[in-house]
C-alpha cells in the first residue's frame, strides 16, 4: 500500500480546498494469483462476479405492485419523484412540485417502498395542525400505511409508537421536545417546509436538531420572502450543499435579492437534493367543474327552531365555554334536519342528569315534533329527478354530515321510488367496498357520510350534492375530491344545499365562496389553510365564535366579511408565492440529472 | 469513461448463478418458483453439499442453516456466491477475435459514404492488461462514493488503450457465457509496471468527478468554518458585554471607595479586588478569543478541514491478460458511383488506430466532420460544401 499526498490550500472559487489522500491499496494477491500454477476456476466468472458486486441492486419501486389501483392512481412524475428522492438522492429531498400534482402521494410512494425494503422502524410526519389527520387518511386508505396522529385518543407520546404524524407545533412544544429529539428518527417527512424557512424559530432550531436518517421536504414553494429561503431549507437537508450563507448570496443571488445568478450550477447542485414538478410537464387534465348553490327560505316552523337552538347555544357558550363541541355540534345539526338535532339533544336531556337550560332543551324537542315539512329534502328531490333523465344511471351522491339524516333521506328516496344505497363508517370495509360497486353496477342514489372523505374514488359518477356543509374547508373538499379527480371524464356538477339567513348560508356565501373553495385546485387549499393556521387560527372555532359572540345580525355579517377578508389576503399570498416561486424556477430543468 | 458494473437485476442474478453452479459442476432442477441444486460432495466450494432449494426473489431472508436459500440480488446467498466467483481466479487471460465485427469509424459512420465491404489483415499479435479498480471515495459530507473502472495499458508500449478497455466490457458482460480465456502468462515482474501506469490513469480518468466530490467536500468544510466563526463572534460580543458591565460595576466600587465610610470602604477594596481579578481573567479570554479570530481560528480551521478531507482508495481487484491483434484494415467506401478503398490502421478490439486528414484542407476527419467525396481522395464535409 502506498499513500499519495495531495496538499491543496488554494483558494478556488472562494473557499480552501480540503485535503485529498489517496491510498492504492496492495496488488499482492493478484500478483499471487499471477505465479500460482492454475487458477481455481473461470477468469470470466470472477470478471462478472466483481462487476456484479460493484453494481447497484437493480433500484425499482418494488413495492409499487402492492399497491391497490383502486385506491390510487399514480402519475408518472409521482413515480419518478419518488425513484429520484430515494434511488438518486440517498434518501434526502426537497419534493416541490407546483401545487396540486399530488406531493402527498410521492411521499406515500417513498413510504411505501421503504416499508417494503424494512428501512422504517420509525417515521415522524410533521405537518401543519389541520393537515394532519388528512395525511393520516391518505396513507392509512391509499397506502395501506397506518400512522398515529397526536390527535387521537391512543397517542401518548413521541418515544410510545414507531409510525407517528404530528402538528410541527405539538413537536416542538415544552412537553415533547425532549422525547421528540432524544430519539433517532429513520424517516422525517416535513410537510409545508418552508415553514421552518426562518433560523431563529424553535421550528428550524427543531428540525436542526432533530436525529435522523431519511428526511423528504415538501412544500411547492420554496422561496416564501427571499432567496435565502431556499439556502436555509436546502441547508437543514444537505448541510453545506450551498457553502456558506455568504457565499450563496454572493454567487447566486444578485444584490437585489430578486434574481438569480448561475442559475446552471445553482441548478446542478439544485438538482441533487431538489425534484421541482411543473403542471404544464405532466398530463393531469381536471374536466371541468360547475357549481350551482341553491338557498331555500325555511318554513315559519323551521325558522323557529333555528332561532331557538342559535339562542340556546349562545346562552349556554357564555356561562359553559366547556360546552363547546356539543353546542357546535347542535348548531350544525339544525341546519342539516331537526332529526339530527332531536337525537343528539334527547341523548342530553336522558343521559345527564343535572342539566342546566333542560326546560329550554325540552321545548326545542316540541318544535322539532312541530315540523312536517323538512325544505332540504323536499328539494333534494328537485335535483335527483333532474339527475334521473340527464344522467347516466340516475347517479349522485348525497353528502351529509350525520348519520340520522342519513337514513331519513334514504327513507324519502327510497319511498319515491329511487334505488338508494347508504354509505357511513359502521360498515367493514368489505361492505364498503360491495356498496360502492352497487352504486356503480345499479346507479340511483349514494346517500353518504363523511366516511366516504378517505380514499375511495367514485369518478363513474359526476354529481355530488353537499345537503349540509362541513364547517372544514378541507372536509369539502376531500368530498368533492371523491368524484372531480384524475380519472373523471365528465364534467362535474356540485350542488351546494343552504337555508336563508342561517350559519350555512354565512359559511357558504361569505367564506367558500370568497375563496372560490369549490374551484380549487386540489393541493391548493391546503396551502392556503396553513397560511391560515401560521396566524394561530383554526376555520371551525373561528366561524363558531364569530357567531356566539356577534352582538346583532349586523355584527355577523360583518365579522364573516371580516374573515373572508382574512382569508382571501391569505389566498392572495398563496397565489403570489405559487407565481414568484414559478418565476424563479422558470427555465429551470429540474428533471433527470445526468449522472 | 464506462462504469464497469453491471446493475443487478433479478435476472442477472439467475443467469449468473446458474452459470457458476453448473460450472463447479451442480445440478439444478428449475421450477416455476424456486431452483432445486444438487451439490456434489467432490465440489470445491464453500456452499455446503448436499441439496439446496433456491427460492426466486424477494421474501423473508435467508435462514441461517436451513436449507431453503433466497435468490435475488440483496439476498446472502447470492452475495455469498459472488464474494466466492470474484475470489477464485482474479486473474486470467481473454482473447478479442478478429473475427468479431468491423468497427467502421465515426467519421464513415456519420457521411452518407457506404462500406460495401470491410477486411481485417492481422499481422501481429498483442497482448494489453486490462485492471478493474475498485475506487472508493469517502468524506464526512457525502455518502461514500464507490466506483468500478476498467483502465487498459498495452503490454509492450504501455500505451492507454480506453477502447480495448470498453470492448473488454463488452466481452464479459454478464450475458456471456463464453470467452477464449485461459491463464495469464505475464510473469508479476511484467505486470507491476503496468500495473503502475494503469494506477495512475485510472485517477486521472476519475478527475472530473473526484474535483466534484473535492469541491463540494470543501464547500461543506467552510460553511463549517464559518458556523463555527459566527458562534465565537457572538460569544465575544457576550463576553465583550460582560466586561463592560465588570468594568461599570468596578468603577462604581472605585467610587465608593473615595467617597464611602471607613467601614463601607474596606467592604468596597475587597470587592473590587474580587471583581478585578475577574475582570483581568474575561480581558485575558476575551483578548484570546480575538486573536483567535483575527488569526482565522486557525487550529479549528485546520481540525474541520482535516475532517473534510477526502480519503480515495484505489483497489485493483482483477487483472486479465487480453490478446488482440494488429494490422490492417480495408474499406471498400461507394458514394454514389464512386468507389474507392482506404486501407487503415486496426486493432481488434480497439478499432482504427490511425487518423485520416481531408485531402483538401488537411483537417483530421471526425464525427463532427465525416468525409463526404470520396473521388480525388478523402475530402470532408465542410470542403465539399464550399465547392
Amino acid at each position: 500500500m502506498y499513500i499519495t499526498h495531495t496538499c491543496l490550500y488554494e483558494r478556488m472559487s472562494g473557499y480552501d480546498l480540503v485535503d485529498i489522500e489517496v491510498t492504492h491499496e496492495s496488488a499482492d494477491d493478484l500478483f499471487d494469483s499471477l505465479s500460482e500454477d492454475s487458477n481455481r476456476g473461470d477468469h470470466l466468472q470472477s470478471i462478472q462476479a466483481v462487476r456484479l458486486q460493484a453494481g447497484q441492486p437493480d433500484s425499482e419501486l418494488r413495492s409499487l405492485k402492492e399497491l391497490d389501483e383502486n385506491s390510487v392512481k399514480l402519475l408518472e412524475h409521482q413515480v419518478d419523484a419518488a425513484y429520484r428522492a430515494l434511488f438518486e438522492m440517498d434518501g434526502k429531498a426537497l419534493l416541490a412540485d407546483e401545487v396540486g400534482l399530488g406531493k402527498t402521494i410521492e411521499v406515500g410512494m417513498i413510504l411505501k417502498e421503504m416499508h417494503f425494503r424494512q428501512t422504517d422502524e420509525s417515521v415522524l410526519i410533521l405537518t401543519p395542525a389541520q393537515l394532519a389527520k388528512q395525511w393520516q387518511a391518505e396513507l392509512r386508505e391509499k397506502f395501506g400505511l397506518d400512522f398515529v396522529c397526536n390527535y387521537d385518543d391512543e397517542f401518548e407520546d413521541f418515544d410510545a409508537h414507531d409510525y407517528i404524524i404530528a402538528s410541527i407545533d405539538t413537536a416542538k412544544s415544552e412537553r415533547h421536545r425532549e422525547t421528540v429529539l432524544k430519539r433517532n428518527w429513520d424517516v422525517l417527512v416535513l410537510d409545508e417546509a418552508h415553514y421552518v424557512k426562518n433560523e431563529e424559530t424553535d421550528r428550524y432550531d427543531l428540525i436542526d436538531q432533530l436525529s435522523y436518517n431519511y428526511a423528504f421536504f415538501l412544500t411547492a414553494t420554496p422561496i416564501q420572502n427571499e432567496l435565502t429561503d431556499l439556502y436555509n431549507v436546502v441547508s437543514l437537508l444537505r448541510p453545506g450543499l450551498f457553502g456558506t450563507r455568504d457565499v450563496f448570496h454572493h454567487y447566486f443571488v444578485n444584490s437585489n435579492q430578486e434574481t438569480l445568478v448561475n442559475r446552471d450550477e445553482l441548478q446542478d447542485r439544485l438538482n441533487k437534493v431538489m425534484v421541482r414538478n411543473r403542471r404544464e410537464d405532466t398530463d393531469i387534465d381536471f374536466t371541468d367543474r360547475t357549481i350551482d348553490t341553491r338557498t331555500f327560505d325555511p318554513t315559519p316552523k323551521e325558522r323557529e327552531l333555528y332561532q331557538a337552538v342559535s339562542n340556546y347555544v349562545k346562552g349556554a357558550y357564555s356561562q359553559d365555554q366547556g360546552q363547546k363541541l356539543v353546542l357546535m355540534l347542535l348548531q350544525k345539526e339544525v341546519v342539516s334536519s331537526p332529526v339530527a338535532l332531536k337525537q343528539t339533544i334527547e341523548k342530553r336531556l336522558y343521559e345527564q342528569s343535572e342539566l342546566t337550560h333542560a326546560d329550554e332543551l325540552e321545548s326545542i324537542l316540541d318544535l322539532i315534533d312541530e315540523i312536517d315539512t323538512v325544505t332540504k329534502q323536499e328539494r333534494l328531490l328537485d335535483i335527483v329527478e333532474e339527475a334521473r333523465d340527464t344522467v347516466e344511471m340516475g347517479r349522485v351522491i348525497v353528502f351529509t354530515q350525520f348519520r340520522a339524516t342519513q337514513q331519513q333521506i334514504l327513507d324519502r328516496l327510497a319511498s319515491e321510488g329511487y334505488t338508494v344505497h347508504a354509505f357511513h363508517g359502521g360498515h367493514s370495509s368489505s361492505e364498503k367496498e360491495q356498496i360502492v360497486e352497487d352504486f356503480e353496477e345499479e346507479g340511483g342514489i349514494l346517500v353518504s357520510t363523511d366516511a366516504m372523505s378517505e380514499g375511495r374514488n367514485l369518478q363513474f359518477c359526476n354529481i355530488l350534492v353537499n345537503l349540509d356543509l362541513p364547517w372544514n374547508p378541507m372536509r369539502v373538499e376531500q368530498r368533492i375530491g371523491r368524484v372531480h379527480r384524475i380519472g373523471q371524464k365528465r364534467d362535474v356538477f356540485i350542488f351546494n344545499m343552504a337555508l336563508n339567513d342561517t350559519v350555512e348560508e354565512y359559511v357558504l356565501e361569505r367564506l367558500y365562496h370568497k375563496i372560490d373553495l369549490f374551484q380549487q385546485s386540489v393541493g391548493e387549499l391546503s396551502s392556503i389553510l396553513s397560511r391560515l393556521e401560521e396566524s394561530g387560527t383554526s376555520f371551525e372555532d373561528e366561524i363558531f365564535e364569530r357567531l356566539v359572540n356577534a352582538g346583532s345580525e349586523v355584527d355577523l355579517e360583518n365579522d364573516f366579511d371580516a374573515m373572508a377578508v382574512d382569508l382571501q389576503e391569505q389566498r392572495d399570498l398563496a397565489n403570489k408565492l405559487e407565481e414568484f416561486n414559478s418565476g424563479v424556477f422558470e427555465g429551470f430543468d429540474l428533471g433527470e440529472s445526468d449522472d | 469513461m464506462t462504469d464497469a458494473a453491471v446493475p443487478v437485476t433479478q435476472s442477472a442474478v439467475e443467469q449468473f448463478t446458474e452459470r457458476y453452479l453448473r460450472s463447479l459442476g451442480c445440478s439444478i432442477e428449475h421450477s416455476d418458483d424456486y431452483w432445486v441444486v444438487s451439490v456434489p460432495d467432490t465440489t470445491d466450494t464453500e456452499i455446503p453439499h448436499g441439496k439446496h432449494t433456491l427460492v426466486r426473489g424477494e421474501g423473508a431472508p435467508d435462514g441461517d442453516d436451513d436449507s431453503t436459500k433466497r435468490l435475488h440480488p440483496e439476498s446472502a446467498f447470492f452475495q455469498r456466491l459472488l464474494r466466492e466467483a470474484a475470489e477464485r481466479s482474479p486473474t486470467g487471460k481473454l482473447s478479442i477475435e478478429s473475427e468479431s465485427d468491423i468497427e467502421t469509424p465515426k467519421w464513415i459512420q456519420r457521411s452518407d459514404v457506404e462500406v460495401q465491404n470491410a477486411q481485417f489483415v492481422p499481422y501481429y499479435d498483442r497482448t494489453a492488461a486490462v485492471v478493474l479498480f475498485r475506487v472508493g471515495i469517502e468524506t464526512v459530507s457525502e455518502y461514500q462514493k464507490e466506483f468500478l473502472r476498467a483502465v487498459a495499458v498495452d503490454s509492450r508500449s504501455e500505451e492507454h488503450l480506453p477502447r480495448l478497455a470498453e470492448s473488454f466490457l463488452e466481452l464479459t458482460s454478464v450475458e456471456s457465457s463464453e470467452a477464449p480465456s485461459g491463464s495469464a502468462e505475464l510473469t508479476q515482474t511484467e505486470a507491476r509496471p503496468l500495473l503502475d501506469t494503469a494506477r495512475e490513469l485510472v485517477i486521472n480518468e476519475i478527475q472530473d468527478r473526484l474535483d466534484e466530490i473535492h469541491r463540494e467536500a470543501s464547500r461543506a468544510a467552510d460553511s463549517e468554518v464559518e458556523e463555527y466563526r459566527q458562534l465565537q463572534e457572538h460569544r465575544i460580543t457576550e463576553l465583550q458585554e460582560e466586561h463592560s458591565n465588570l468594568s461599570a460595576k468596578i468603577n462604581d466600587l472605585s467610587e465608593q471607595i473615595n467617597t464611602g465610610d471607613e467601614d463601607s470602604r474596606v467592604q468596597a477594596l475587597r470587592e473590587r479586588k474580587e471583581l478585578k481579578s475577574e475582570y483581568e481573567e474575561l480581558n485575558e479570554t476575551l483578548n484570546e478569543l480575538r486573536e483567535r479570530r483575527d488569526g482565522g481560528f486557525p487550529e479549528r480551521q485546520r481540525e474541520i478541514r482535516e475532517r473534510h478531507s477526502l480519503d480515495v482508495q484505489v483497489t485493483p481487484l482483477t487483472l486479465t491478460e487480453v490478446e488482440y491483434e494488429r494490422g490492417e484494415v480495408d474499406f471498400e467506401l461507394t458514394n454514389g458511383s464512386r468507389g474507392q478503398t482506404v486501407t487503415l490502421g486496426y486493432g481488434s478490439g480497439i478499432g482504427v488506430t490511425e487518423t485520416v486528414r481531408c485531402a483538401s484542407c488537411d483537417q483530421e476527419l471526425s464525427e463532427q466532420d465525416p468525409v463526404q467525396k470520396i473521388s480525388n481522395g478523402l475530402e470532408c464535409q465542410r470542403c465539399a460544401k464550399e465547392r
